[in-house]
């Protein structure tokens, strides 16, 4: 049974701080020092940006696509609690850690974005709102999800780790558990409903830019396939991350519960793709599919990604091979970034005759958010119980020095005997 | 723990009653700023502009005046001496451009600024209400106070028209906000006080559109499909056009008579009228997230005392 | 000299002009520069023809003027003085009625200052004060004496008499070049003096004369003085930019320059601004009334840069040489097309994406291989359950 991800376990017996941890490292300080560059040049200097193109990649690749890459805490969530799929709850820390990182780094990022952050605090006064705003939405939604629930349903692994290092205090933490899992469902209900609507606003934003983006993408129901891709490329980056952890340091896998993710992905991504070429037949935009245009090549080109993301969806089901179901989580995941991504980037037409690209410090300090969330991320799973692996790991992870102090005194051996069943 | 089906029901009752009184309380106090509106109307007292293609000479007077009157530092980028800049940009919130086809038969020059819409989709977008339509004379301005900066006026604007201070750290969103100081003191904006022709005139929008229509009828064919623009186009601007060439060939964007705010935005507008859906949503969820977690931590204290290992949440 | 002939009407200028023996057909020229210096904003001037000028001008009695020099180089009593024809300069003499000039009276000593004050109780009240230099204030203003008074006070004294102040160029506007850093001698222009005096400025290095005559005249016979800037210059004057009605504003249009004293373009005549010509940011008429009655004397019309000495902030504050903003100068021809081309592509911003792309993509393509020969290893020693049956 070692094959199975039964609790979640600190990644043991490897070092926080290795090479590619100060690579990454390296690459967030420069990060920090452009951005301390942006702050007193502006960001003409800075980035690639320009009137026609006011939006770069720091909003269309690190906010638009990130969170939808870090939408597994609420896919995944609401497949959990919502529709009881139980076999996902080992997987929750995980998928709730990448959300946290993905939306902390993207509003990080979005301030630096912002030319005048100072005026954000009008967010704290609800009156001074624009209620219609979807970027409103966007704004006050994402930083409230990212700063009250988030936070809160990734702060279970950090009482457990006190739990077991500081013994004096666990009666505290105990209650402090004991509270938190009182108010657990309320805050998780706002987890999952916050996030539909702002991946929805994500959507919305480009609403209201109207014909400025190829019809191929803009319709009324934008919002909706953006909750959508969500939610399939969530349980894909979950499903690939994990793959990828597990790969890396060599855990266990656990084929069920991945397959059973690819079942939701599959379906999400096949009925997505139906429905998205259904609203475009319906609005009479069909044939512009086939013109020997840039649009019509980048349709087919995400097309094409969803479609093969989805037959390889199937064929890993069936064949239940960690290298297939990696593969065609990649696809699948990279079908959603780019149908994420066109609506403000490729599809998007400003105007004739203008273009953008970002500039090196754009994409350097793009680059230096992604790092600071990895780093997150290594420094997490080494530190605190988030990766799922099998209760045996969890004994064997007892005998490594660093995390000693977690193996519970108390269990009778009997109990152990019967863990390892 | 054991949980009778009695408990069950009372505790599912309960997480929903506080879930809706909590819905309804987030709900009334959003009441205030999200509720669903009918789109913007003509103001009774709506000033404007109108440009006249036909008229305009192209002598650019009111390239500087606009410049002067609004404390605008000359734009030299072009060749580092005169002021003469190649677009709308943060020192420029008004330009004379050419249209001049091959043949060269049939040029027209065009006034570029802000068209000031019945409807603005700058103003719907606006996240603090930094962009704001003056309710008396529909003037669309900005204040700095208010803005983050996020250049989302930028992307929704079908006209391409707010333009953003790319340097230094203060930046500021530069677009035409009709000398709105020389309003306020009685007079006209800058722009068309100094123009020779006459080919850009202020009024009450009413007035101008009589007089754009009586020019209509005066020559016959003279003007481009016996069109104004900006009558109905993308729910009616303030600043009105006539035009002896195609709009399109100006660099007018094809709307429909909907503003873009009432286009796009119409359902968004619904789905979060008085918030209702999601304050629904949420008081549906809880319940079934309540209803499955007692069977989860069922299972996991089930666990727990299994495998002796203390349980996950 | 004050004058003590017969009647009221013997005072006209007309009277004096004739009992001088001035021809009537110089008079008319006169008015008819007038006409010219000051095309709008006087009174005097807005009239049909330069008879009708002259017939208004005829009428006046000559107006009582008492010039007084301070810290001065005399260059504003010569540009009054140093016309082309000999009789133009006696003529402006003739017209006005100059009581108190120390350069052009014989007079001296205790004499002078007899005529001063003469001059000063005679016509108390009327007459109109010509400031020529600026006002040393440092060390209660010791350094110029005027019989044995500082100059402040001579100012104060005479200043307190006149019916309205003309500061005549620009030390006496606003202290000019001996005020220009680090000022020891504390020179300061009228206006700083005296507050409660209807003051106008007429700065320049030297002013058009025809600019005084025109003041001194529509006081005169109009009884009013000229709308001025905020600068208390008189707008018919003062109102335009050199730049906007300079003779060489087609080459800067046309982007022709002089670049160095005696190149080509400066024998061409080309524009003079980057020679630092302030004549973009200097108000005044010099462009279209010409000095000496000849057309083109004037400081660009003999190819040389304007200082912009009709400015306060500009001459003797901003090096010759140094070019002025341009701000207002209508643009040159040539348009922005309606469709216009924005942003640009770094050749090293592609490459690091490039760079990054592949990257990614290559480090993607090897993880998905890698699982194939980590599971084919895993599953037939170590681990048999752990790929392939899964968990039922």
């Amino acid at each position: 049974m070692k094959n199975r991800w039964q609790r979640s376990v600190p990644i043991h017996g490897v070092p926080v701080f290795t090479k590619p941890f100060y690579a990454l490292g390296a690459i967030t300080l420069s990060c920090v020092v452009l951005c301390i560059y942006r702050v007193v040049f502006g960001l003409g200097p800075a980035s690639g940006m320009n009137d026609a193109y006011s939006w770069g990649i720091w909003k269309t690749f690190n906010v638009m696509v990130l969170t939808g890459l870090g939408s597994g805490g609420f896919a995944i969530g609401v497949a959990a609690w919502v529709f009881n799929k139980k076999s996902f709850h080992t997987v929750m820390r995980m998928a709730l850690l990448t959300s946290f990182l993905s939306y902390a780094s993207g509003m990080t990022l979005l301030a630096i974005d912002v030319g005048r952050p100072w005026n954000l605090y009008w967010m704290l006064f609800p009156w001074k709102w624009n209620g219609h705003s979807p970027l409103l939405e966007v704004m006050v939604c994402m930083s409230f999800y990212a700063m009250v629930p988030l936070l809160m349903e990734n702060i279970p692994p950090v009482l457990e780790r006190a739990y077991y290092t500081h013994p004096e205090k666990r009666a505290l933490i105990a209650k402090a558990e004991s509270i938190m899992k009182r108010f657990y469902p309320y805050v998780i209900g706002t987890a999952y409903v916050l996030p539909m609507m702002h991946q929805s606003s994500l959507g919305a934003l480009m609403l209201l830019a109207g014909d400025r983006v190829y019809p191929l993408w803009q319709t009324p129901f934008l919002p909706l396939m953006y909750v959508w891709v969500a939610g399939y490329m969530g349980f894909a980056a979950v499903a690939g991350t994990l793959l990828l952890c597990c790969l890396v340091w060599k855990r266990s896998i656990d084929l069920k519960v991945l397959v059973d993710m690819c079942r939701v992905e599959a379906w999400l991504l096949g009925s997505w793709v139906v429905f998205r070429l259904t609203d475009i037949i319906l609005r009479d935009a069909a044939g512009l599919m086939f013109r020997a245009d840039r649009f019509a090549f980048l349709f087919w080109l995400e097309m094409t990604l969803a479609a093969v993301g989805f037959g390889l969806l199937l064929r890993a089901i069936k064949t239940r091979q960690p290298g297939d179901l990696f593969f065609a989580n990649l696809i699948t995941a990279s079908a959603g970034m780019l149908y994420r991504f066109s609506p403000s980037s490729f599809a998007f037409i400003a105007r004739p005759g203008a273009i953008y690209f970002p500039s090196a410090i754009e994409i350097i300090i793009s680059l230096g958010f992604v790092s600071a969330a990895i780093m997150g991320y290594l420094y997490a799973v080494k530190t605190f119980a988030i990766l799922p692996a099998s209760n045996e790991e969890w004994t064997a992870m007892t005998t490594d020095p660093q995390f000693k102090s977690f193996a519970r005194p108390e269990v009778s051996a009997a109990s152990m005997a019967a863990a390892h069943d | 723990m054991t949980m009778t089906r009695r408990d069950l029901l009372t505790k599912i009752a309960i997480g929903s009653v506080s879930a809706v009184a909590a819905g309804c309380v987030t709900g009334s106090a959003l009441t205030g700023v999200v509720h669903a509106e009918e789109p913007l109307k003509v103001l009774p007292e709506a000033v404007g502009m109108l440009y006249d293609a036909t008229r305009c000479v192209g002598c650019k007077t009111c390239v500087i005046a606009c410049a002067e009157a609004n404390n605008l530092k000359p734009d030299t980028s072009a060749d580092g001496l005169h002021q003469a800049p190649t677009d709308l940009n943060a020192f420029t919130k008004n330009i004379i451009k050419l249209y001049k086809p091959a043949s060269g038969e049939g040029f027209s020059y065009v006034k570029q600024q802000c068209m000031h819409c019945v409807d603005p989709a700058c103003v719907a977008g606006c996240s603090f209400h930094a962009l704001t339509k003056n309710p008396k004379n529909g003037v669309v301005s900005w204040t700095s106070d208010k803005c983050s900066g996020c250049r989302y006026c930028q992307i929704v604007c079908p006209y391409h028209v707010p333009r953003f201070q790319w340097e230094g750290f203060n930046p500021l969103i530069v677009k035409c906000e009709m000398c709105k100081e020389r309003l306020a003191d009685g007079k006209e904006p800058a722009c068309t006080t100094v123009c020779p022709t006459r080919a850009v005139i202020y009024g009450r929008r009413a007035d101008l559109l009589a007089e754009a229509k009586t020019r209509i009828k005066e020559t016959p064919g003279k003007y481009y499909l016996d069109k104004i623009f900006g009558e109905e186009d993308g729910g009616g601007t303030q600043v009105l056009y006539l035009s002896h060439v195609s709009f399109d060939l100006l660099g007018f964007p094809s709307l429909g008579k909907e503003s873009v705010p009432e286009k796009f935005l119409k359902w968004q507008k619904r789905a979060y009228s008085y918030m209702a859906v999601p304050v629904l949503l949420y008081a549906g969820m809880v319940t079934v997230i309540r209803r499955n977690w007692a069977g989860h931590e069922e299972h996991m204290e089930h666990e727990e005392k299994r495998t002796g290992l203390r349980s996950q949440l | 000299m004050p004058n003590h002939d017969g009647n009221e009407k013997d005072q006209t200028i007309a009277a004096h002009l004739k009992r001088c023996g001035v021809s009537r057909r110089s008079f008319l020229q006169l008015c008819s520069a007038l006409m010219v210096t000051a095309p709008v904003g006087l009174a005097l001037t807005e009239k049909a023809s330069a008879l009708e000028v002259a017939q208004q001008i005829g009428r006046t009695k000559r107006p009582s003027v008492i010039w007084l020099h301070f810290q001065d180089c005399t260059g504003c009593s010569e540009t009054l003085l140093r016309t082309s024809q000999p009789d133009v300069a006696d003529l402006i003499l003739n017209v006005i009625s100059l009581d108190y000039h120390e350069t052009l009276m014989v007079a001296s000593g205790h004499q002078a200052e007899l005529t001063l004050n003469q001059a000063v109780k005679d016509n108390a009240g009327k007459f109109v004060l010509v400031v020529e230099g600026s006002i040393p204030t440092a060390e209660q203003g010791i350094y110029m004496k005027l019989a044995g008074k500082p100059a402040l006070q001579v100012l104060q004294e005479v200043g307190s008499q006149a019916a309205a102040i003309i500061a005549m160029g620009s030390c006496a506007s606003w202290g000019g070049v001996p005020s220009s850093g680090p000022n020891p001698t504390g020179a300061v222009g009228v206006d700083s003096i005296i507050k409660n005096k209807a003051i106008i400025n007429l700065p320049g290095c030297p002013p058009n004369p025809y600019n005084l005559l025109g003041v001194v005249l529509e006081f005169a016979a109009m009884g009013k003085l000229p709308k001025l800037d905020d600068k208390k210059r008189p707008l018919f004057a003062y109102d335009r930019l050199i730049h906007d009605h300079c003779p060489r504003r087609a080459h800067f249009d046309a982007g022709r320059f002089v670049h160095s004293f005696g190149d080509d373009g400066h024998r061409q005549g080309y524009c003079l601004y980057k020679m630092g010509c302030k004549g973009p940011a200097t108000h005044a008429g010099c462009s279209t009334r010409h000095f000496n009655e000849i057309p083109d004397v004037w400081p660009i019309g003999v190819g040389s840069p304007c200082v912009g000495c009709t400015e306060k902030e500009v001459a003797f504050r901003v090096p010759i040489f140094q070019t002025v903003d341009i701000h207002g100068a209508t643009p040159p021809e040539g348009y922005p097309l309606v469709r216009t081309q924005t942003g640009t592509l770094g050749a090293g911003a592609a490459a690091l994406a490039g760079l990054i792309t592949g990257a990614v993509g290559g480090a993607a393509w090897t993880a998905s291989r890698s699982f194939g020969k980590a599971d084919s290893a895993e599953t037939t020693e170590e681990n048999p359950d752990l790929v392939g049956k899964g968990d039922k």
